[in-house]
């Protein structure tokens, strides 16, 4: 195993874990697509192109986009349904916080 | 279920697959070792017999084609069904806007913005029919090319905005795309049949070896694959982002957090 294999392996499993890491939906896609990045300079160091190629076009431009479409979407959502009362809002938001750290 | 019986469960787990595990990684072979037989086979075979230099495509579109047919058929699908389960949720008006979170100032996108998007933009697209063309002779082919020319349709919304990006991106034509390279593919799989061969029987001529057009009924397989993942992918992202708009009769509340806005944006 070169050199260049090991450190992106390792670099793969920093970024993978930095995925996990991230608690914030937003912050966790930009840092999934780096690991898409990651993932596919290692299958190019690995003489695999192919799959390097489209490993960079799904998992680091369409993927994530796909994720911050649907959380824009999500907040948008949110917005629409407030009410007069801020207090009450921020109650409905923490108990949808919950339920998506729950769902994770 | 408290973290303490998950602990159990994963430790049980753990202690069932742990062996099998070790014993298969154990037995494989080294990293990095060219060992597999069947892809020496098909490194050896594979240029005299179809005039390719790209194996990997051989492969995908010739070697195990009808498994391409398949894998094909699930991402129209897949993306169909997307397509099907959003638009039902949201409707087929056309009167729309792009959707604002209120009390978020919309800043005015910079020229530099929109120049760079469209330079970029129209590279990324010739270098994904680039790579699809290309994908008898070097590393790529139809579902690389296509889904790097679909990529490219963000860089349009990027630099173009909502409007623009919906009068630049017609999804009926992606929908035709993605919907006639599967009909192509399936053709190609089907007429060699009705002539009494296999399905996807190589019969036309096969071409120069790293030539452009090498690898006969390939390159059709090819093309179809690069429509209808460029298709596929197109629609998938233009769903997608539509979710993010909102009907033109919206609340005006809305209206008024925007104006406020780019009120506090030119000040």
């Amino acid at each position: 195993m070169s050199g260049l294999v090991a450190g992106l392996l390792l670099l793969a499993a920093l970024s993978g874990l930095l995925v996990v890491l991230a608690r914030d939906p937003r912050r966790q896609v930009f840092a999934m697509a780096g690991n898409g990045l990651v993932l596919g300079l290692l299958f190019l160091a690995l003489q695999a192109p192919d799959v390097a190629l489209s490993e960079i076009a799904v998992g680091t431009a369409v993927t994530p986009l796909l994720f911050l479409a649907a959380l824009a979407a999500i907040a948008m959502d949110r917005a629409k349904g407030r009410t007069e009362d801020p207090a009450k809002d921020q109650a409905e938001d923490r108990a949808l916080d919950r339920a998506v750290d729950h769902a994770k | 279920m408290t973290p303490r019986w998950r602990l159990l469960l994963l430790a049980l787990a753990l202690a069932a697959l742990l062996p099998a595990v070790l014993r298969v990684a154990l037995a494989m072979p080294e990293f990095g070792a060219p060992t597999a037989a069947l892809g020496q086979s098909v490194n050896a075979l594979v240029p005299e017999l179809r005039h390719v230099a790209n194996m990997v495509a051989a492969v995908n579109f010739d070697l195990r084609g009808f498994d391409t047919l398949g894998e094909e058929c699930m991402l129209l699908c897949a993306v169909t069904g997307a397509t099907v389960l959003l638009r039902g949720a949201r409707g087929e008006r056309g009167d729309v806007r792009a959707g604002h979170l209120p009390g978020r100032p919309v800043i005015p996108r910079a020229d530099a913005t929109v120049l760079v998007c469209r330079v970029a933009a129209t590279l990324t697209l010739l270098f994904g029919i680039s790579v699809a063309l290309h994908g008898m002779t070097t590393p790529g082919g139809g579902f690389q090319g296509g889904v790097i020319a679909a990529s490219g349709l963000l860089l349009l919304y990027l630099g173009e905005g909502y409007a623009g990006w919906r009068t630049l991106v017609p999804s009926p034509v992606l929908a035709a795309m993605e919907g006639g390279g599967a009909v192509l593919f399936v053709l190609c799989a089907g007429l060699p049949l009705i002539a009494g061969h296999p399905a996807l029987t190589n019969g036309l001529p096969l071409g120069e070896w790293k030539d452009l057009y090498s690898g006969g009924l390939m390159i059709a397989v090819n093309a179809a694959v690069a429509l209808s993942v460029t298709g596929s992918f197109g629609l998938l992202l233009v769903e997608f982002l539509e979710e993010t708009r909102e009907p033109a009769d919206a609340p005006a509340s809305n209206e008024a957090d925007h104006e406020d806005g780019t009120m506090r944006t030119r000040t």
